[in-house]
């Protein structure tokens, strides 16, 4: 992983020593910096880098055209890096095909892992990605293979509770609102689906809790949605 | 209803009354002023039944008394008496060229027109037949004789006068009007045109020439001001965001740094302490950097918004659920309140979601030794009828204060520098709420803390 090549582009010479420093200190050593469109061109030719952080503004270019240009000979991600929020330029560049868009002034670490989760999504090995397995009280759900296992037995989820399930525990520990559960599982205009989540809600509740009549992993947070609490993954 | 048409409807109105009025006052001016002077003296046939009742004797004697004398001089008029054969028998003032005898066919002649040119009278005596003659010229003769029908039908035909009458000033001042209209219309359409901002050029021919000419100045002028008005505002918009550009790199290299210095193992923990309050600033100054820039932008007109139906218990639990998932802290409560679940507006779901979380930071902000904040949607009796309210219990703001609040920090309006915060917060709510066609109020009864409520209208 660490020994990917990347490639930053940025036409302020500081903020480019700054990230490359950050890049080493994470413990990247393949890095190569370019300051306008021109000499970026060039390295990507030349080095075929794995990944590159695009300044949007450049002195001979800027950033979108140089993306464009990139894809005529190369798949390889991109990260955008902007001083410019605005959402059509965020819109615009993740329409072009970037694979992230990061607004200026960012924190090291939030591009870190930015940087890390891009690399993992494009480079991990193509096996697809499990889901997780983890315990809830004395049973384990295995999201994986849409079960949960209790008392030696094995009980099927349905399609719709293993979807609840999966957004749940992507927000453990934190209110899902009914509503973008419904959205989850449901997709758009699923108003009016809260009582068909109750039923799901309850069914789940049945094969994961104790005491399905006084949860103690799925919680209902009165109003506003539901609540997974889960001690640790498997 | 339509100016036009309204100005018509006054135009005709207003020319029947008219002619109206002139056909009363030619009426009466008829009768009073015409009629008047033929019976200012007494009339011929009056004179003649006078002279034959004066006319006193018989069998060739008679005698005149002086009343009927007088009034034969004063009418300047002659008179005779004819006899059953034709022959004169009396007479007075008689002019010498007249005949003294008259078979059947003269008087039948002179009964109805004139003797000599003389025009005569003729009344019934006891011996024949008294004749007064006026002086040639005084008077004209006409024989009237009509039928009875055409008598008994006279009213009907005058009513049938009177509605042609009717009909041809309706008529008339309606085409008259309507043209006047064809041309008035333009210059309705123009000034309703320039009441909505809309570019006019008239012709300048015609009647109203001089009226075009001035409402196509006024248009061009208007034009030119909302142009300069817009690019100014494009200007001063485009002004910050540059600014916030030109900030966000070297800003980008003090958050990068700060947090660099906040990891390294080998600063002292209160070196690092520092490095952190830096980074801390840092971010504070960028929250204030986008903030600026999405109010200048929601000022100028200029933020584009990603419209889409937006159901407001879903927001305002989204809001609610993420300050809660945020770890609020424990000496604030929040409490959700959905009255109406339906309600929906079309709005961009991200800066409504903006607004309402800018409005519970508020109350968090305000109220540093806690309090209970209530969210509440509800449908609201009023236009716009969608609210999306939150509440507080803190002490409140005065009411002289709370106008103040909505506006942008440094303006000259207000008096009050801005005591916590940066000061955007609610005038971003403000102005998220104009650009979604609603408002934002402001209450605070006394003591019982700070109302917000978003009103906007509903999804059509």
């Amino acid at each position: 992983m660490k020994n990917r090549k990347i490639m930053i582009v940025e036409d302020e010479p500081k903020i480019r020593e700054m990230i490359e420093l950050f890049l080493r200190k994470e413990g990247y050593y393949r890095i190569y910096a370019a300051g306008d469109y021109s000499s970026a061109l060039a390295i990507c030719r030349q080095e075929k880098p794995d990944i590159a952080i695009l300044d949007v503004m450049l002195p001979d270019g800027d950033g979108f055209s140089l993306l464009s240009a990139i894809r005529t000979f190369s798949d390889m991600p991109v990260l955008f890096l902007s001083a410019r929020g605005e959402d059509e330029d965020r819109l615009l560049g993740l329409g072009l095909g970037a694979d992230d868009y990061i607004v200026k002034p960012f924190l090291p670490r939030e591009l870190m892992l930015r940087l890390t989760a891009v690399l993992k999504r494009v480079y991990a090995s193509p096996i697809p990605e499990r889901l997780p397995v983890f315990r809830s009280g004395e049973q384990v759900v295995d999201l994986n293979s849409a079960v949960v296992r209790r008392d030696g037995q094995e009980l099927p989820l349905t399609a719709k509770e293993h979807a609840i399930l999966v957004k749940l525990y992507e927000n453990r520990g934190r209110i899902v609102t009914s509503d973008a559960l419904c959205l989850a599982v449901w997709g758009d205009d699923s108003y009016g689906y809260e009582n068909t989540l109750m039923v799901h809600i309850r069914r789940i509740r049945e094969k994961i809790e104790a005491d399905p009549s006084k949860p103690v992993q799925l919680l209902t947070v009165r109003g506003l949605g539901y609540k997974l609490l889960v001690q640790e993954a498997l | 209803m339509d100016s036009a048409v309204r100005i018509l409807r006054k135009f005709v109105g207003s020319t029947l009354l008219v002619s109206t009025l002139l056909l009363l006052f030619n009426l009466i001016l008829l009768g009073s002023l015409i009629f008047k002077e033929t019976h200012q003296e007494a009339s011929p046939e009056k004179v003649v039944r006078e002279i034959s009742s004066a006319l006193q004797g018989s069998d060739g004697k008679y005698s005149l008394n002086p009343k009927g004398g007088a009034l034969l001089q004063q009418n300047r008029a002659w008179a005779m008496l004819l006899n059953a054969e034709g022959k004169v028998t009396w007479s007075e003032q008689l002019p010498p060229e007249i005949p003294h005898a008259y078979n059947i066919v003269e008087v039948a002649k002179f009964s109805r027109y004139y003797l000599l040119e003389y025009p005569v009278y003729i009344w019934e005596h006891p011996e024949g037949l008294i004749v007064v003659g006026y002086p040639k010229y005084s008077y004209e003769k006409y024989q009237l004789g009509y039928m009875t029908d055409w008598l008994r039908s006279l009213p009907l035909r005058v009513l049938l006068l009177l509605i042609c009458n009717v009909a041809l000033a309706v008529a008339l001042s309606l085409f008259i009007g309507t043209r006047l209209i064809r041309k008035i219309r333009p210059l309705i359409n123009s000034i309703h045109a320039l009441a909505k901002d809309k570019p006019v050029n008239l012709e300048t021919a015609g009647l109203f020439s001089d009226l075009s000419e001035s409402i196509n100045s006024a248009s061009a002028t208007l034009q030119t001001r909302s142009s300069q008005l817009k690019s100014r505002d494009e200007a001063r918009s485009n002004w910050i965001a540059g600014i916030s550009h030109d900030i966000r790199t070297p800003l980008s290299m003090i958050l990068g740094y700060a947090s660099n210095l906040e990891e390294q193992d080998n600063l002292t923990g209160e070196q690092r302490q520092q490095a952190a309050i830096i980074r801390r600033q840092g971010e504070q100054l960028r929250s204030l950097v986008s903030d600026l820039n999405l109010v200048s932008m929601l000022e100028y007109d200029m933020q584009p918004l990603q419209l889409k139906p937006v159901r407001l218990s879903a927001l305002a639990r989204t809001v609610v659920s993420d300050f809660i998932n945020n770890g609020l802290e424990e000496r604030y409560s929040l409490d959700l309140c959905i009255m109406d679940e339906r309600l929906q507006v079309m709005g961009d779901e991200k800066l409504l979601y903006r607004a309402v979380s800018n409005l519970v930071q508020n109350s968090i902000r305000h109220n540093p030794d806690g309090c209970r904040i209530t969210v509440t949607v509800s449908r609201s009796p009023e236009e716009p009828e969608c609210c999306l309210s939150v509440s507080d219990d803190g002490p409140g703001v005065p009411a002289e204060l709370l106008p103040e609040l909505v506006l942008l920090p440094y303006s000259g309006k207000r008096t009050r520098p801005v005591r916590q915060g940066h000061g955007l917060g609610l005038p971003m709510v403000a102005r998220i709420a104009e650009a979604h066609k609603g408002k934002l109020v402001l209450e605070s009864p006394t003591g019982e803390g700070l109302c917000a409520t978003l009103q906007l209208p509903p999804l059509a």
